[in-house]
């Protein structure tokens, strides 16, 4: 066999540009891809992977990622987090700086990569704390950490309270072409909240989070941004009035992008059912309407980005009562199966949703380049099989926590493999 | 003792989950437990060799006593799990706890929890049956049941009666649990409280009022005070206990056309006297208030007569 050269055979091609997949075969020589084509002949020696029935897929670029590590490698670690996202077909990752310390220097970054290098398959980005501690006061050490590769700041999962700091944080980090990448609550309304205000909040009495917190903040973050003209991304949308403001603002020519995680196209504050800690998450999962607009807005376009907000706990952590359990849900196994089984399967959005929103555009957002399947490109694709099904067992995730939903679910496709400048990072 | 005809539940958690049928069961078993009470002997051998737990992370001497005088009353042994009440226990430690006492072997649970949901999770891993003696906000089903018990007496006919229920809508376990029996048992409910406490998202069937004028025009048959949380105060959902008094409160003036109109009133205890209510109006011949306390004796001891823990469940 000659090492290097594989033919994927019969195969159909997924692009950002088109819900229509190509059916082409593609070559990869050397880590590149050397020819697309249809009915491409077998090199002599080639390795041949047969694709009949396959859709391949530019490999997927997670932006909001909680890796734990440091502080809480109990929950995950960069190396459990990295073949998560192996699995799940993402060869990217940016990780959230709010771990313990968190990631407000570039010292600490630096040592975050240095982990990172060693212990992840996939190239890792390391976003930066907007500032010190996370605290809302003073700013972090911006210039340092865009030294170190920070393509990102963010104050993750907390939004800063304070305008005058936000305002100074956007004038200074604009200077270094650092996008601000924001949580959007306001404090004084969620309060002790855990899960969306209304009818079910009521009916468990547990304290709601009124949507209105989160468009409030988007609001005023947005008039912040077309103020000093700062580069401005809307973490994790989670109601109708939030993407509601963000499509209002960019119909008027702000600069600002957003992300929504699949649970929240996927789950409504209903599933809360009698307290399934599962699906508390913040921003909390809210109602069919709201995910009803979150979709169309994905589909139309005004949702620029795809990001699964990974957030692993153990089970000790999550098995406590509502009030006490933490916020948040894993999603780097589960998020391509998931979004495929109920939305490209059923019809709802094409391939081509997926490949824009969850490969291409959160590269370009973090200024990493694309990696389509053309010619001369980076070999960088996954190979998924719409005819067979995934079962989410604890054993199948590769993250060290699994509050997920989806745990122990079957559901439609598989990532058959995924491939990385010519080598097999997974191959079922 | 009544027939078994209706199949004994494992945990008794809120209203919601109850039927009917056995909510008709539970008042119809609590009758004949009442009666008891008026012989010199108080006691059945029902629960002989069983034991009761109680767990109360929120301080409550009414309903422990309460619940302990049901069990004593069953020929259950009851024992008092000393909890830590003065720090705010975290739920982490609950499941800590649970371990504890499935070493027990105990039969039954009686838990009270600051934390909505936390009987659910002890229910969830334990074999005893767990009666949630008040949640959070979530919910209150004996003080439910007490309650249905207590209009039944007066109201043996609950079809379209109509209950008010005045004060703080938001953070009540009690207005959630006791709202959802009356409807249940086939009545009207109403509620009326400062807008700060009476929520968007209440359940559709709770016909808000936001002035004793219109609430009372609406013509309750009972009336039905809720304590005031003297730290709702302090966080500010009403500028003062005297401006509550005045708008929301049962005012001398209020309870003469309460008097005057012959309506029943009810309060799950304890009264703060001149903030919901007036002293003059607690003499008032029918202010159910005692009759409630008694009441919750034969109710909670129809609860522990009809649940059975898993080891017993046929």
């Amino acid at each position: 066999m000659k090492a290097g050269v594989i033919l994927f055979k019969g195969g159909q091609v997924a692009t950002e540009d088109s819900p229509q997949l190509k059916k082409l075969d593609v070559l990869v020589e050397d880590g590149k891809i050397a020819q697309v084509a249809a009915d491409l002949p077998i090199p002599e020696g080639a390795e041949v992977v047969d694709c009949v029935g396959c859709v391949l897929a530019p490999a997927m670029f997670d932006m909001h990622v909680h890796a734990r590590e440091p502080g809480r490698e109990d929950q995950e670690t960069i190396a459990t987090c990295s073949e998560a996202a192996i699995n799940g077909g993402v060869t990217g990752l940016v990780l959230m700086p709010n771990t313990l310390p968190t990631i407000d220097s570039g010292g600490l970054l630096q040592s975050v990569l240095d982990i990172a290098a060693e212990k992840s398959r996939i190239p890792i980005w390391q976003a930066g704390c907007i500032t010190k501690g996370r605290e809302g006061k003073e700013l972090a050490g911006i210039a340092g950490m865009k030294g170190k590769g920070a393509p990102l700041l963010t104050d993750g999962g907390d939004s800063i309270a304070d305008a005058m700091v936000l305002l100074r944080a956007m004038e200074y980090a604009k200077r270094f072409d650092l996008m601000l990448a924001l949580h959007c609550e306001t404090k004084e309304l969620s309060g002790k909240g855990a899960m969306n205000e209304g009818q079910v909040s009521y009916r468990l009495g547990i304290p709601g989070i009124p949507a209105c917190s989160e468009e409030i903040c988007i609001s005023r973050d947005i008039r912040l941004a077309q103020y000093t003209g700062a580069r401005l991304h809307i973490q994790h949308l989670s109601s109708a009035e939030g993407v509601a403001t963000i499509r209002r603002f960019k119909e008027a020519g702000v600069r600002v992008t957003c992300e929504v995680a699949p649970h929240h196209l996927l789950f409504t504050e209903e599933q809360i059912g009698d307290y399934d800690t599962r699906y508390k998450t913040n921003p909390p999962l809210r109602t069919a309407a709201d995910n009803e607009a979150l979709l169309q807005a994905l589909a139309e376009g005004w949702i620029d980005v795809i990001a699964s907000s990974h957030a692993p706990h153990t089970e000790f952590e999550k098995n406590s009562d509502f009030g006490s359990a933490p916020f948040g849900i894993t999603g780097l196994d589960t998020a391509v199966v998931s979004l495929y089984h109920h939305f490209v399967k059923t019809g709802v959005f094409g391939w081509d949703v997926l490949v824009k929103r969850y490969s291409a555009e959160p590269r370009r957002l973090c200024q990493v380049e694309p990696v389509p399947i053309e010619v001369g490109g980076a070999a960088e694709f996954l190979v998924f099989d719409p005819n067979r099904k995934t079962w989410f067992s604890k054993k199948f995730m590769q993250s060290k926590s699994s509050n997920t939903p989806f745990l122990d679910q079957e559901l439609d496709g598989q990532i058959i493999s995924v491939m990385k400048d010519g080598e097999f990072l997974l191959n079922r | 003792m009544a027939e078994t005809d209706i199949k004994s539940r494992k945990d008794l958690l809120d209203i919601e989950s109850l039927s009917l049928a056995e909510i008709e069961y539970l008042l119809k078993t609590a009758g004949p437990f009442k009666e008891l009470f008026r012989r010199s002997v108080k006691k059945v051998p029902t629960l002989r060799g069983k034991t009761v737990l109680t767990l109360f992370y929120e301080p409550s001497t009414r309903t422990r006593t309460s619940f302990e005088v049901a069990a004593n009353r069953l020929s259950a042994d009851v024992t008092n799990f000393a909890v830590s009440t003065s720090a705010v226990v975290k739920g982490e430690s609950i499941l800590d706890t649970i371990e504890t006492l499935q070493a027990m072997r105990t039969d039954y649970i009686v838990i009270r929890h600051g934390a909505s949901g936390v009987p659910a999770l002890i229910a969830k891993h334990t074999k005893a049956s767990v009666l949630n003696a008040g949640d959070g906000f979530h919910a209150h089903p004996t003080q439910a049941l007490l309650d249905a018990f207590t209009v039944r007496e007066v109201f043996p006919e609950t079809q379209k009666k109509k209950i008010l229920i005045v004060g703080d809508i938001l953070h009540s376990r009690v207005a959630r649990s006791t709202s959802r029996i009356m409807r249940k048992l086939g009545m009207e409910v109403g509620v009326l409280g400062p807008g700060s406490l009476v929520p968007k998202g209440r359940p559709d069937f709770m016909n808000a009022f936001w002035n004793w004028e219109d609430a009372l025009a609406w013509k309750p048959d009972v009336i039905y005070l809720l304590r005031v949380q003297m730290e709702r105060q302090e966080q500010q959902f009403f500028p003062s206990l005297a401006e509550y008094h005045r708008v929301y409160g049962l005012t001398s003036e209020r309870f003469k056309q309460v008097e005057g109109e012959g309506l029943y009133l009810m309060h799950p205890g304890p009264v703060n006297r001149g903030v919901e209510i007036v002293d003059e109006a607690m003499t008032y011949e029918r202010c159910l208030i005692n009759q409630q306390v008694e009441n919750g004796i034969a109710t909670r001891m129809a609860a522990l007569y009809w649940l059975k823990p898993e080891e017993d469940q046929g």
